[in-house]
């Protein structure tokens, strides 16, 4: 599974260019350059879901909630205290942190089903807040006139290329970032935990400290995802940190690809060109794209790219099977690869 | 103390509400597993449908509330059977995404069919009693009552009736209740069928005091999920106790603090119970 | 890979997954040159919320610019010389400021929109950080927060009466029926709040003695017996009350079964004849509220109301989020024919004053506004509100409007 041998790696690599040069293409459609940015942002908050769900296995809901503080630490201070936006997105990324070091203090004690819908309500407590704490946020009537970026007089970043770029590239990191993560040790911890935590525990895994550590990072993406998605879209609203946001955010990984390092991208790509496309439909469009939802999980469980991820599982098995055959020895396929993530999602806790 | 009277009475009624909405979530909860997030578009559904036959085909209120149960009772069925069922060995997240397809679905549908202007229902019931010096409406008393009479119903039916007995047995152990003859694939949809059959009951009830519209479940899901959740996943007495708790925890604070404060305080509740017992007051052993 | 079943039903759906995604792909690559082929048509662009929560608020906005639509394409449109038609798109925005701005955008690039109409303060303001920089367009703009005039967009046109006018003229009223004592319980929308403290202040001025805030998001409430009690436990003379139509119906009526005798100041988001779709009139009286289409008394008001009912269904009520749309597609129409362009928002918008004095007597549906201010908010002079009275009468008042600078 080495290097630029693997289909997997390409693939990635075939994504990320294809996305590289959609300014080439698009640079004077406003519209179409917007729409993308916006799912890049959405896109960094998604794989920050995906280090704890798709290596942890457990579904954190709050990811909206993040999101939205980080957008309104950039927005509030770049508006209301006048910062500059590189000093208001550092302070989006330690408030972020702290907070979801916290809530992960009490959270992580719950499992599976309740952590889930208890990540949800501290998503949707801090929803709350941000809608009625007028004085500070500024409730409904929202926060205008965040600031671009500083180019440091290099780069202006309020053009829509530039700001892609930007995004763009802080979105690579943090598919580095992930990519990174499951290659180290803390990965294979992660993966050990959600393969069985009992186990991982019993081998003396600190399962505890790692989990707080994911949810942190999860945090933290996710506030970095809201920061540029305020000074990308310059207003934004407490409907920036909905649980309906993180509700997308899911969305965005299934549709994609559970545990997988393209998946997340793909699937902000695709459902956010869904939801675009089916704007002709108006208010019906939703009984058009319900079904085509259900169907997707229904039917592509494991997300396109881990779906296109089988087709080069089946081929490298069939190969094994072949190479075995041809020795003459047959013992059989060999047992899957513990950090293939994508292919062993399905089966998880079908027990 | 008229006030908190009042006050005492509105927070039971809405509890009420709240608790045959979130008996029928726990219940799917304990038998399928899955948090299922359309519960609040089939109240919404629920409330139509009674809608429907009580104003444009003219039946009783009673009746039109048992009709649309009965037309609930028959979509949860094919909601498990065409969108859970698949679903069986799929991590919950795909549940969650599933309901919320289905979520978007039938909010879109009802806003085709009825538009997306608000409705009134109307009812026949009216009037009042003056207790203790409060002003209690009679549809409130009644929405009190039934849901005491529906939860007697439906702990005879899961104890002493066969069909609820294969939901008890199942939701206490999955594998034994399929080894001593019991389908488990008649129950799942026995249960949801259920679920939307008593959420029916409660949509029909508060529809009258509030107004229909295709985003009316949005609000009561959330809730409804801390409840079940603050009474431990499939518990029965914690969903009952988790809604009374927590309705009147609501009514009281936006009497007494502030409604803003009414607001957060089933979240706040229910994350300061986790805190203390992560799974719920009433949890029973967690089936693996 | 324990168990992965439906092998056979796979290939299907992966290819009707990418016949989605590549029909996706074209729509969104090829609608970008379609103005070539129809050049007889400009485009009016609308994003507002068309399903969720506020899908009511949306439809009735968009019925009023269909109808007139429909009435300008019947009288024919001429510009520069050539017939031109009027086309409406329509976008879903589900109330969230961003997607309206994603929306308007699409609409400026793909359509070729000179216009874009928006009916909700947030998205407007997220709008004007885009259409006076790379892309050019137009906001009609309907809301009554003057906040967005406050901005000096100079391509923005206000739509209905700042909001602010209403609290002194309310209050009056108010005090006059009721007393001194009211209660708040208005919505917690950003609007419902902007409201609250607007009439805080006025009733404070006028010496008035205000209970604690009892804002209620009506949306969420399920039962408005609890908020109400706990509002009358204060034995206020007025209260304040406001957000959609039907709800602000229910809470009036509740207040009064509860015993509640004193006035209503009714927030202007509310529409009294609407209201009495939901409950009897007779629980609406002793109310102060802005004046419904019906009682208007325009040129082409009775028509307007005729055309409605045939268009939409028996017990709807034309409200002004309608009436005014009405008429303000038919200036933009206007100032679309006197700028001579479909594609200049710049000259179009600078016909806009000429226009005012030139559009037919029939568009004049609910008090068509005679002028139009230098930060570019639509006026009439003779702005009137109501007083519904115990005999279900409403009696006019005039209200006497504001300056828009903060």
């Amino acid at each position: 599974m080495n290097g630029l041998k693997n289909p997997r790696v390409i693939g990635t690599l075939v994504v990320l260019l294809l996305l590289a040069l959609t300014p080439v293409v698009f640079g004077n459609e406003n519209y179409i350059m917007r729409v993308v940015t916006v799912g890049l942002c959405s896109a960094i908050a998604v794989y920050g879901m995906n280090i704890i769900l798709g290596f942890t296995g457990q579904l954190s809901l709050a990811q909206g909630g993040f999101f939205g503080i980080g957008a309104y630490a950039v927005g509030l201070l770049t508006t209301d205290y006048d910062w500059s936006f590189w000093s208001a997105f550092a302070a989006a990324v330690v408030g972020t942190a702290v907070i979801g070091y916290l809530s992960g203090l009490i959270a992580l004690r719950t499992k599976d089903e309740y952590f889930a819908i208890f990540t949800m309500a501290i998503g949707f407590i801090i929803y709350l807040t941000i809608s009625r704490w007028e004085s500070v946020t500024h409730a409904h009537s929202g926060v205008n006139n965040v600031k671009f970026p500083e180019g440091g007089g290099i780069l202006d970043f309020s053009t829509p290329t530039a700001m892609f770029y930007l995004v763009f590239v802080v979105l690579l990191v943090t598919v580095y970032i992930t990519f990174a993560i499951r290659r180290s040790s803390v990965g294979r911890t992660l993966l050990t935990i959600r393969t069985s935590e009992d186990l991982a525990d019993a081998i003396g895994v600190s399962v505890g400290m790692s989990k707080q550590l994911a949810f942190a990072a999860s945090a933290v993406l996710g506030g970095v995802g809201g920061a540029f998605y305020a000074t990308v879209v310059g207003f934004i609203g407490p409907d920036a940190a909905s649980v309906d946001k993180t509700f997308e955010f899911l969305m965005f990984i299934l549709v994609g690809g559970m545990g997988t390092v393209a998946g997340p991208l793909v699937g902000s790509m695709i459902v956010t060109y869904l939801f675009e496309f089916f704007q002709d439909f108006q208010a019906y469009r939703f009984i058009v794209l319900g079904p085509i939802i259900i169907a997707l999980v229904i039917f592509a469980p494991r997300g396109i790219v881990g779906y296109l991820g089988g087709f080069v599982d089946k081929r490298n098995r069939k190969k094994r099977v072949e190479a075995a055959r041809s020795e003459a020895n047959s013992k059989s396929s060999a047992p899957h690869d513990t950090t293939d993530a994508s292919a062993s999602t399905h089966a998880e806790r079908t027990k | 103390m008229t006030l908190f009277i009042q006050q005492l009475f509105n927070g039971f009624a809405l509890g009420g509400v709240y608790c045959l909405a979130a008996i029928g979530l726990t219940l799917v909860f304990g038998v399928l597993r899955i948090p299922n997030l359309a519960h609040g578009s089939l109240y919404m559904l629920g409330a139509y449908v009674t809608y429907f036959f009580l104003t444009t085909v003219g039946v009783p209120y009673v009746a039109a509330i048992g009709i649309a149960a009965l037309v609930l009772f028959c979509l949860g069925i094919l909601l498990e059977r065409l969108v859970f069922r698949p679903l069986q060995n799929s991590p919950h997240t795909h549940h969650m995404i599933a309901a919320i397809g289905a979520m978007f679905f039938f909010q879109a549908v009802a806003q085709a069919i009825w538009g997306a202007d608000f409705r009134r229902m109307e009812t026949p019931i009216s009037g009042s009693l003056h207790i203790l010096g409060a002003e209690i409406s009679a549809q409130r008393i009644v929405i009190i009552v039934t849901a005491v009479v529906v939860l007697a119903l439906l702990t005879w039916f899961i104890k002493r009736s066969i069909h609820g007995q294969t939901i008890e047995a199942t939701e206490q152990d999955r594998t034994g209740a399929a080894l001593v003859g019991i389908n488990p694939s008649m129950v799942a949809m026995l249960t949801l069928g259920l679920s939307a059959l008593l959420v029916t009951i409660a949509a029909g009830l508060v529809a009258p005091i509030n107004l229909l519209s295709p985003t009316m479940g949005d609000s009561l899901n959330l809730k409804v999920f801390a409840i079940i959740i603050l009474g431990g996943l499939g518990s029965l007495p914690g969903a009952i106790v988790g809604s009374f708790v927590l309705a009147i925890a609501e009514t009281m604070t936006s009497t007494y603090i502030s409604s803003a404060v009414g607001e957060v305080i089933a979240f706040v509740v229910l994350v300061a119970v986790l805190a203390i017992k992560p799974t719920g007051l009433f949890s029973k052993a967690v089936q693996r | 890979m324990n168990s992965v079943p439906r092998r056979v039903g796979r290939p299907i759906l992966a290819t009707a997954v990418m016949g989605v995604l590549a029909l996706t792909a074209t729509a969104c690559g090829s609608s970008g040159g379609s103005d070539s082929g129809d050049a007889e048509s400009v485009v009016i662009g609308y994003t507002g919320p068309l399903s969720g929560g506020g899908a009511a608020y949306g439809e009735n906005v968009k019925v009023g610019l269909e109808m007139a639509v429909d009435d300008l394409n019947k009288d024919g449109l001429e510009v520069d010389g050539k017939k031109v038609t009027i086309e409406l798109k329509s976008l879903d925005d589900k109330y969230a400021p961003s997607t309206a701005a994603s929306n308007a955008q699409r609409l400026a690039d793909q359509d070729k929109a000179p216009v874009v109409v928006s009916p909700n303060a947030g998205a407007i303001k997220a709008i004007q950080q885009i259409n006076n920089g790379r892309s050019k367009f137009m906001i009609s703009a309907y809301t009554s927060d003057p906040a967005i005039v406050q901005s000096d967009n100079p391509l923005t046109m206000m739509i209905p009466p700042n909001f602010e006018s209403y609290a002194k003229p309310f209050t009056e009223q108010a005090m006059k029926h009721g007393g001194k004592k009211l209660a708040l319980m208005g919505t917690q929308s950003e609007y419902g709040q902007q409201w609250t403290k607007s009439i805080t202040d006025a009733w404070k001025k006028a010496d008035g003695e205000i209970g604690s805030d009892n804002s209620i998001d009506y949306a969420t409430v399920s039962d408005f017996a609890g908020p109400v009690s706990k509002a009358l436990a204060e034995k206020p003379d007025s209260i304040f009350v406001g957000g959609p139509s039907q709800p602000t119906a229910l809470i009036m009526e509740e207040a009064r079964k509860q015993g509640f005798k004193g006035s209503f100041l009714v927030m202007d988001q509310a529409k009294l004849d609407e209201m009495g779709t939901v409950t009897k009139l007779k629980n609406l009286t002793n109310a102060v509220g802005v004046l419904p289409v019906k009682e208007y008394e325009d040129p082409g008001t009775q028509d307007f109301l005729k055309k409605f009912a045939e268009k939409t269904s028996k017990d709807k009520v034309a409200t002004s989020e309608t009436a005014l749309n009405y008429q303000s597609m038919a200036i933009i129409a206007k100032a679309i024919e006197l700028a001579g362009t479909t594609s200049d928002p710049e000259k179009i918008r600078a016909a806009i004053p000429d226009a005012l004095s030139k559009v037919d007597d029939k568009y004049k549906v609910n008090g068509f506004p005679t002028e139009i201010s230098d930060q570019g908010h639509l006026k009439n002079p003779e702005l009137e509100a109501t007083y519904l009275n115990d005999d279900e009468k409403f009696e006019k008042f005039p209200v006497e409007q504001v300056s828009d600078s903060k």
